[in-house]
């Protein structure tokens, strides 16, 4: 074991230490089988661990509903070459999200994919599918 | 960097002085520069795992000798032997795409045909199973973020057929019935597990049939020969056991009897039926592979339990790195090329061996009482394939098993007077919570501190004054322990950035905190230390922030004179790990000289050292698990 693996692997050491899966038994607050596609306007992101948040003003019909997105951690999207910027560059504009509901019905959703302004695709799997 | 590395290879502690001392400029690196030095790491971490944890296929007859082996080293899950027990379909990771395949392998020749093509990172396939004729495999995937089954012919040949798409996540696949009309899978969480039927014949969109709820977790589902019994593995009782229960697969109504609980002293979770259905197998907790007579003629009946034989502890079978072929004559194992075992081994600060602590036995974790007089460790029970802590007293060697139970527990450490261990439980639920207990097991264990359903929980430390817990997951929290109750008791997100914050340490003057983060962003890790106010602990205080090295694995300790810290270093070319040791001030302000080389241990050391205690308070012992080779089959 080298600091190689481990940096290259956090939850795998976590893992190693115990049980784990995410953060947060994703499957005790969000239906899988519950998904929800909206458009809205990306409205913050708080790029921390130990799992990203984003806010969405989304259109529901005519309605409009602030969502709250949780996504991986930071570093999952760095290593997939995906970096702050690419979501603080598209504060303000239109996108596009996929994400299975939390349980408790609120617009809370664990996210999928996400569309951004200008067509760049950002896919939470398998992580958060 | 490239001369960075070079020169470590030839003066390790040395060139560690010069990295720390040389200006910030020099770690400036570009975002370009990062990635390339990252990805130059993560290769280098494959191809350690690669040499140290790749397996082999072995297939063993009844009695447990080999018969055949697959020598390719690689990362092999899930093997199933085909209906003639000439090939083997196997899947296949691939560490470096992070995508997994499914293969078959002729036994015979070794010669590997592909069944899957991952087209992008990530994409996984799982779980595959031979079809009765076995001219077709099923499997699962998962690509694009959504599962489906799928199916193709077993040569490799022909187009995929698309079998079903699942709206959610987590299918295994287990079982394709002997007169082909069924595919059985499994899908569990935290809320418990439900067994599925996927009918294959009649035409339109398939619809998979509920065959058993349980709120307990139930995995392995697998047809009876005649498709009138469903085996499988719940943790009902307590721990995971086997059991056998009538199914209609018809849809004309409900049927009566069962479950018959079929293995005695718990199962792993992989249940076989012999085609004839008169014989039922399975792994024991022990690695023991059990036959059972059973008849499904009329009414269910079967026999007790027999040993067939015991794979050894060093090989560390688990759930889906063992199965059985259909007449009950071979026995596929996926098991490591170079099977281990640890043995408790305590150092002085020469690496002079000291002590070996027990016999070999699958242990991790192991931390150092203050005074240096026990350890406190995980081990795995070879009978009960239990997870439990124990502690040792280094001068007799004798243990104390501190918990005793099927719940899930980590991360143990000793309380600053050395009189109790804190661990984290996690219950089959997923309710991870800390506890105390006496460090010689004694009386009832006492909840400290319950955290998020599912998380991750890393304990790292216990503050000198007794009034602090830090543990890590990815965010370093403090949780105050005076005067609430477990509930009451909120942790405090200390530490909560970008990057990852791994570990934490009080100092012995409360006055700092040591942790490991991945904040340079070029594949290692960097210990830092920074000021602690145990009068305001909501937040890190003002103040320096101390890199002590640019390059650690964890083991963080503070020496109880607060003049010395200690830590583990990568070697960067091999598994090896160095011990190091740094001089330090702490007054008026924090300062740390050149980290030292005390002593080099051959690796890999197993385990996860970002928890690890491994140094008495006086810093002239040292503690680790280390690899022994397991003994002879």
């Amino acid at each position: 074991m080298s600091s190689r693996v481990i940096a290259s692997g956090i939850v795998a050491l976590l893992l190693m230490a115990g049980s784990v899966r995410a953060h947060h038994n994703m499957s005790a607050y969000f239906d899988f089988n519950n998904r929800v596609t909206l458009s809205g306007t990306l409205g913050k992101v708080d790029w921390r661990n130990p799992h990203i948040e984003l806010i969405v003003d989304a259109k529901d019909g005519e309605a409009v509903q602030t969502w709250r997105l949780e996504g991986p951690s930071p570093a999952f999207f760095r290593d997939r070459d995906i970096s702050r910027m690419d979501f603080e560059g598209a504060l303000g504009k239109p996108v596009t999200f996929e994400a299975s509901r939390a349980r408790d019905g609120s617009a809370w959703g664990l996210l999928r994919t996400m569309t951004l302004a200008g067509g760049k695709i950002v896919s939470a799997c398998p992580q958060n599918c | 960097m490239k001369k960075y590395r070079t020169a470590m290879t030839a003066a390790v502690a040395t060139l560690t002085a010069v990295v720390l001392l040389a200006p910030a400029s020099l770690f400036g690196q570009s975002d370009a520069d990062k990635a390339k030095a990252r990805a130059e790491q993560r290769a280098r971490g494959i191809a350690l795992n690669r040499e140290n944890n790749s397996q082999v296929l072995r297939l063993y007859d009844r009695q447990g000798k080999a018969v055949a082996t697959i020598n390719e080293k690689d990362f092999y899950n899930q093997p199933t032997i085909s209906p003639d027990k000439t090939r083997l379909a196997v899947i296949r990771n691939n560490p470096e795409t992070e995508t997994q395949d499914a293969w078959v392998i002729d036994v015979a020749t070794g010669k590997s045909t592909r069944i899957t093509t991952a087209s992008q990172r990530r994409e996984l396939s799982r779980a595959p199973v031979w079809s009765p004729d076995g001219k077709q495999l099923a499997y699962v995937s998962l690509r694009g973020g959504t599962e489906a089954l799928y199916r193709r012919a077993s040569n490799g040949e022909g187009p995929e057929e698309l079998l079903y798409k699942h709206p959610g996540f987590g299918m295994n696949l287990m079982g394709w019935s002997l007169d082909g009309r069924y595919l059985s899978y499994f899908t569990t969480d935290l809320s418990g597990g439900i067994l599925y039927l996927l009918p294959l014949d009649g035409s339109g969109e398939r619809k998979p049939v509920e065959a058993f709820r349980s709120t307990s977790t139930v995995q392995g589902a697998r047809l009876s020969p005649d498709s009138r019994f469903l085996s499988y593995m719940s943790n009902q009782s307590g721990r995971p056991e086997m059991y056998v229960r009538p199914i209609d697969t018809s849809g004309t109504g409900a049927v009566s009897g069962g479950p018959w609980q079929i293995s005695t002293d718990g199962g792993l979770g992989m249940g076989f039926w012999r085609q004839d259905g008169k014989q039922f197998y399975y792994l024991a907790a022990d690695r023991g592979f059990m036959a059972v007579d059973v008849s499904t003629s009329d009414a269910f009946e079967f026999s007790k339990p027999k040993l067939l034989f015991r794979l050894p502890e060093g090989l560390g079978v688990s759930v889906g790195t063992a199965s059985v072929s259909r007449d009950g004559e071979r026995f596929v194992v996926a098991e490591p090329a170079q099977p281990r075992l640890q043995q408790i081994t305590v150092f002085d600060r020469q690496g002079k061996m000291l002590r070996k602590l027990g016999e070999p036995g699958n242990y991790g974790q192991a931390n150092l009482s203050p005074d240096g007089a026990r350890v406190v460790a995980m081990r795995n029970d070879p009978k009960t394939n239990q997870l439990d802590i124990w502690t040792y007293d280094v001068a007799t060697g004798k243990g104390y098993p501190i918990t005793n139970d099927a719940e899930g527990q980590n991360a143990p450490i000793w309380s600053p007077d050395g009189k109790q261990v804190a661990y984290v439980s996690t219950t089959q639920r997923g309710m991870p919570s800390i506890y105390r207990k006496a460090w010689d097991g004694t009386g009832n264990a006492e909840q400290l501190f319950t955290y998020t359903p599912g998380a991750g929980m890393v304990l790292t430390d216990w503050s000198p004054d007794g009034k602090f817990l830090a543990f890590w997951t990815q965010v370093l929290v403090v949780v105050p322990l005076q005067g609430q109750s477990a509930a009451e008791r909120k942790g405090i997100e200390w530490l909560r950035e970008e990057y990852n914050v791994l570990h934490g340490r009080f100092s012995p003057d409360m006055r700092y905190i040591a942790y490991i983060t991945d904040q340079e962003e070029n594949g290692k890790l960097q210990l830092y230390v920074r000021p602690f106010d145990a009068a305001k602990p909501e937040n890190p205080p003002p103040g320096d922030i101390v890199q002590v090295s640019a390059d650690a694995m964890g083991m963080i300790g503070w020496k109880g004179d607060g003049k010395e810290m200690y830590f583990l270093q990568p070697d960067p070319k091999t598994a090896d790990v160095y011990v190091m040791a740094v001089d330090i001030t702490t007054t008026p302000t924090f300062k740390a000289g050149a980290p030292r080389l005390l002593f080099k241990l051959q690796g890999p050391v197993p385990g996860n050292p970002l928890q690890w205690k491994s140094a008495s308070s006086d810093g002239q012992r040292f503690v680790f698990a280390v690899n022994v080779p397991a003994p002879a089959r």
